[in-house]
């Protein structure tokens, strides 16, 4: 176990990345995924065809593909940033489709009757979506948002693979100086699993608290 | 099938295009297809051919396993050049590690027939641990550390990590310039320790491969990029935006890693590799290969247990 005690620093300090990462990546998704499930269900046509296309353009390219064209392909037409934010922003993009999809999903369960009757007291479109769709929406939609966040927690190991040293990359270093590859690999594994586990229970108890009785 | 209008399957077809043409450009850095070099031919054959064939195998033991399954497993790249390297066009792996693997299974079986089994940096011990491969050539460098797990024959090669910058760089010289800059090396790559050791003040960022590396140097992710020499001198070659900066500062042997304990196997490897040594067969393997790139006559082998790790 000496292995894993003397290189605490650095799986801290992957952890921590880790961490930043998926925050950040949660909080990209959850805006980007709104705003595209609100023009996928917007009157205007083009709107809808946009945020259509969004979803599947982003959703049926893998996440490492998008992640080598943004950090190789990207500088060759002059666009150049960090390895960390450029990771940040592609993984809030592309688990944005995802979310998009788990909250149209969300919104075609309220009854059609609650948009009407929102429309007929002469809210806009972007207001009876606000102050009435959107906020039942969401409260159906807590557990598949939770797997989605699950789903970018463990996404970001992929930005290992453009050079940021998160939990996965920080374990790899570890390996090549120790080659202890099983207990390194399963203490990163749990961390991982100790870090799913809280998305888990802060999604179950927001699932609790928000549940809809009808 | 779902029947889709022609002309939405016309432009379904055009985005894959385009994008997969975006993909192409962003990874053109590095593997130029024409005049991959270490890609001899036949001349792996004729290795194999005059390469000796040992006169008895010893009862019960693991090279006798091996000559009756027919096959050697080897566990190495197909993607290292001059080293490992699979030849799109013949599907032969062609390099330094392959040709050595090839006349190990002469040795052991009087034909060079070798399974490649792709490892990686973190799979290799687990690998031979279990059995899944007899051998692995795969610029597996002796350590101590990994010698507690595994056994290493030779070394039989001893390469050293090089720096290279781009072309206009005049500030990087040695190991000591790279001290405050940002430096990229190859991920599982043992560049990382030694960067670390030589200029404790340098930034790493890691790449997954040597292209991907070498793209990321001349978009200016880093100040200059430490590689093994075989692998740089190859693509210093290749690429003239790119140039090696002084001579290796390192000494990385590298060993033939066998299973932990099988001390009859490691002598027997060992036995091996002093009489391809002393035949000139090592040389000759050198000339195929690295000796594309490399001006000048082959280099003295390193001294087989001569590596901490290797006894």
């Amino acid at each position: 176990m000496n292995v894993i005690t003397d290189h605490l620093g650095e799986f801290g300090d992957g952890l921590l990345l880790t961490v930043e990462l998926t925050l950040l990546a949660l909080a990209g998704a959850l805006a980007t995924g709104t705003a595209v499930a609100a023009m996928r269900v917007s009157p205007v046509r083009v709107l809808r065809a946009a945020g259509m296309a969004y979803v599947e353009v982003l959703q049926n390219i893998p996440l490492l593909v998008w992640l080598v064209i943004a950090v190789f392909g990207l500088p060759e037409i002059g666009v150049i940033a960090g390895l960390f934010t450029t990771s940040a922003v592609v993984i809030a993009l592309y688990q944005g489709a995802y979310t998009a999809e788990a909250i149209r999903s969300g919104i075609n369960a309220v009854p059609a009757g609650q948009g009407e009757a929102a429309r007929a007291l002469g809210l806009t479109f972007v207001q009876s979506l606000r102050l009435v769709v959107l906020p039942q929406a969401l409260r159906t939609v807590v557990q598949p948002l939770g797997n989605i966040a699950i789903m970018t927690l463990m996404n970001t190991a992929l930005a290992a693979a453009v050079g940021v040293v998160e939990l996965t990359a920080a374990a790899n270093r570890v390996n090549l100086a120790e080659a202890q590859p099983i207990w390194i690999f399963v203490t990163a594994g749990l961390a991982y699993m100790a870090l799913s586990a809280v998305f888990g229970l802060v999604t179950g108890g927001l699932e609790r608290k928000l549940a809809i009785l009808r | 099938m779902v029947r889709t209008p022609a002309g939405m399957r016309r432009a379904a077809v055009a985005a894959v295009a385009a994008l997969s043409l975006t993909g192409l450009a962003a990874c053109s850095g590095g593997d130029s297809d024409s005049a991959v070099p270490g890609s001899g031919g036949g001349k792996g054959d004729d290795l194999a051919a005059s390469a000796p064939v040992a006169a008895s195998l010893p009862a019960g033991s693991t090279m006798e396993k091996i000559k009756q399954r027919g096959e050697l497993v080897v566990g190495g790249s197909l993607d290292a050049p001059l080293l490992s390297q699979q030849n799109p066009a013949t599907k032969k792996v062609e390099g330094l590690d392959a040709d050595f693997g090839r006349l190990l299974a002469k040795y052991i079986i009087g034909k060079p027939n070798v399974k490649i089994v792709n490892s990686a940096s973190e799979t290799r011990e687990a690998l031979l641990a279990n059995g899944t491969v007899d051998v692995v050539f795969q610029t597996y460098s002796i350590t101590p550390e990994r010698a507690k797990q595994v056994a290493f024959a030779g070394p039989y090669y001893s390469s050293g990590l090089v720096i290279a910058t781009k072309k206009d760089e005049t500030g990087i010289k040695a190991p000591a310039d790279l001290k405050g800059k940002t430096v990229i090396a190859g991920a599982n790559t043992p560049a990382i320790p030694a960067i670390k050791k030589a200029a404790p003040g340098a930034k790493i960022v890691t790449f997954g491969s040597d292209p991907e590396c070498v793209q990321a140097l001349k978009q200016g992710r880093g100040d200059a990029y430490v590689q093994d020499e075989a692998v740089l001198l190859a693509t210093a070659k290749q690429d003239p935006s790119i140039q090696i900066q002084g001579k290796p500062f390192t000494s990385d042997p590298y060993g033939i890693g066998l299973k932990h304990g099988d001390a009859q196997m490691k002598q027997f490897v060992n036995d091996w590799l002093k009489q391809i040594q002393q035949s000139g067969l090592w040389a000759k393997v050198w000339k195929n290969s690295i000796g594309t790139v490399v001006q000048g006559e082959a280099p003295q082998p390193p001294a087989i247990g001569s590596a901490p790790g290797s006894e």
